[in-house]
């Protein structure tokens, strides 16, 4: 098959489950990305200026778009409520799918990446976010590749609920969970964070957060050291930062326990089949219990995906630490590889995001995502190869 | 480019300080239409010698327009898309020394390091609703260090100059910039991070390696690369 035929075939997949078709703006402020996943998106990024200077990017996938859709129509459903004053519009949850067989832009990372390409695929919003959902949508990727005629020779998956869970059930301080939870996300990792020293705050600033009145006491230590505030943060903000380092600092740093565990989750790597006996068995060992409700969570969308897709069992595999990167994912994640294509050439991806609408709309409205895209680009090159 | 082509810096201490080697090394530089010409010739080298900003030497050498260059490290690093993969340091001068260096304000007390920096950063998108800026001319180079430090909670904001003001302007509240004795930084309220060094930069004669070189132009080099290796001329 070519590549318009790919498109047309895994399109019809994706519509016959149901949805709207959409095909959203292709230009978009560089905020959006910029300010959600932070700098670390801008290499891959199609970015130009306008004509008043304010930085644009071509989108970078539809996900993003289409979530931004999908944010506006929540908050002016949810306005429309507010006028009318109708509390009964706001009982039942409002659920939307949207299909799409559209193009995406980014700067390639290989040299035989394109820099614009079709995306074929699925996002919806709105629906419980349980293992059943995560497995079904699972499904119809699979079978959309399948329908391609390409059959998968791996599939990666991740998740990445499961060490945000098991950094909570460690009981550090809340400081240094944060720092740790962000850190797993960013790509030198939980290493970077483990292997950096605090160093001791000194005396006059330590008397200072301890004053009853610790903004004007912060302002005397200025004063004293004859040093200028500059910048946006408020004496208010470095004094809690502060205390947070403070409480830190008397927590002894990580404790070692900790930081075996977090090195031993971040190193799991083994068939889907066997993860969650392999993600049981850690947690016992390092007693993680609090991680418990995460990997049942876990447990049970292993067996629901290889009941729908029993071919995984034998090309599916688990990694702690995949999909860490992907900028706004937020829970199970996966990639379907194809023979001949690199592994950062996957021919079909998706996974969940709840988070994303939150994050689009500064919190005014919320819903739970998930979705998947094929690449008809990628499994033609999987066609030629085999011809 | 058959022959040789060699860059120099066009002005400034950078110009002098490496007219001053090349004499050093029995090659000294001699300038065509006086001080104001944008070329010249080494004595005993069969060369293209042009004379071009640090900046323009180092894309040049990246992208292989140029064979040799006298350049600042700082620049090579930050323009190289892949990192270090497209020239090759042959030897630091000893001159044009700088580091560059993460600073924030000194009244930040809680902030001494890079994770103090992310934790901060984390804090301020919670209350501000946005990132905290970062200014500075080495965009490539910020980005690569802070991804290995493991800090995301920021937004770049391009400096064309003076980018030691921008804190105290509000332009951005984090500056990545080159600094020599740190003075300027301290006039303007700023402290360096504990493990803030991005790179302790040189000067430094450089060969580029995506350009093509000649039979005639590798000798040429070659008679370059043995003045300077032979020479124990340092500053």
């Amino acid at each position: 098959m070519n590549h318009d035929a790919l498109v047309a075939v895994a399109r019809a997949v994706f519509e016959a489950a149901g949805g709207t078709p959409i095909d959203p703006d292709y230009v978009l402020p560089a905020d959006i990305p910029l300010e959600l996943s932070g700098e670390a998106v801008r290499a891959r990024l199609c970015v130009f200026t306008d004509n008043r200077g304010a930085e644009m990017a071509m989108r970078p996938d539809l996900t993003l778009p289409v979530a931004q859709r999908e944010a506006a129509r929540l908050e002016a459903a949810r306005l429309e409520a507010a006028r009318l004053e109708a509390a009964r519009l706001e009982a039942g949850p409002s659920v939307k799918t949207y299909t799409y067989a559209a193009r995406a832009f980014r700067l390639p990372a290989a040299q035989d990446d394109p820099f614009e390409f079709t995306q074929v695929g699925v996002e919806r919003f709105g629906y419980a976010a349980d293992p059943s959902a995560d497995a079904e949508l699972f499904a119809l990727v699979h079978r959309a590749v399948e329908a391609c005629g390409v059959s998968p020779k791996a599939i990666v998956t991740g998740d990445l609920a499961i060490f945000p869970a098991c950094i909570d059930a460690l009981d550090l301080p809340a400081v240094t969970t944060d720092l740790l939870k962000r850190a797993f996300r960013q790509e030198g990792g939980v290493r970077a964070v483990l292997d950096a020293a605090s160093r001791p705050l000194e005396a006059d600033i330590l008397a200072a957060i301890e004053a009853p009145d610790t903004e004007a006491a912060l302002n005397a230590v200025l004063a004293a050291r004859d040093v200028p505030l500059v910048g946006a943060r408020s004496l208010g903000e470095i004094a809690s930062g502060l205390r947070a380092r403070r409480a830190a600092i008397e927590a002894g740093g990580l404790p070692e326990t900790a930081r075996t565990a977090l090195l031993a989750l971040r190193d799991v790597d083994c068939p889907l089949v066997d993860a969650p006996a392999t993600l049981s068995a850690l947690a016992k060992a390092h007693a993680l219990t609090g991680a418990s409700s995460a990997l049942e969570a876990f447990a049970s969308r292993v067996e629901k995906i290889l009941g729908l897709v029993p071919g995984a069992r034998r090309t599916a595999s688990f990694r702690a630490g995949f999909g860490r990167r992907f900028t706004y994912y937020d829970g199970f994640v996966f990639e379907v590889l194809a023979e001949g294509l690199a592994p950062t050439q996957p021919v079909a991806a998706g996974g969940r995001y709840d988070g994303l609408i939150a994050g689009l709309s500064g919190a005014r409205v919320c819903a739970t995502g998930i979705g998947g895209v094929v690449r008809p680009d990628r499994m033609a090159r999987v066609w030629r190869t085999d011809a | 480019m058959s022959r040789l082509t060699f860059a120099i810096p066009s002005k400034g201490r950078l110009k002098e300080q490496t007219e001053a080697w090349l004499a050093g090394i029995g090659h000294p530089l001699r300038q065509i239409g006086g001080e104001r010409g944008y070329t010249a010739e080494i004595d005993g080298l069969d060369a293209e010698v042009r004379l071009l900003s640090a900046r323009e030497i180092a894309q040049g050498l990246i992208e292989g327009s140029l064979h040799f260059g006298v350049t600042g490290e700082d620049l090579l690093h930050d323009l190289a898309q892949d990192g270090p993969e497209d020239f090759q340091v042959l030897q630091r001068l000893g001159f044009g020394g700088a580091d560059v260096v993460v600073a924030v304000p000194q009244a930040w007390f809680d902030v001494d390091t890079m994770s103090d920096l992310e934790a901060a950063g984390a804090a301020f998108r919670k209350s501000h609703g946005r990132r905290l800026r970062v200014a500075t001319k080495y965009l490539r180079l910020t980005r690569r260090f802070f991804a290995q430090k493991s800090v995301g909670e920021y937004r770049l904001v391009e400096s064309a100059g003076a980018t030691e003001a921008a804190p105290s302007t509000g332009t951005a509240d984090v500056i990545v910039d080159i600094t020599t004795t740190g003075a300027t930084l301290k006039a303007n309220g700023l402290k360096v991070l504990d493990d803030g060094v991005i790179l302790q930069s040189e000067a430094a004669i450089t060969q580029s390696l995506r350009a093509s070189f000649t039979a005639g132009a590798r000798a040429v080099a070659d008679t370059l690369v043995g003045a300077f290796s032979n020479s124990d001329h340092k500053f």
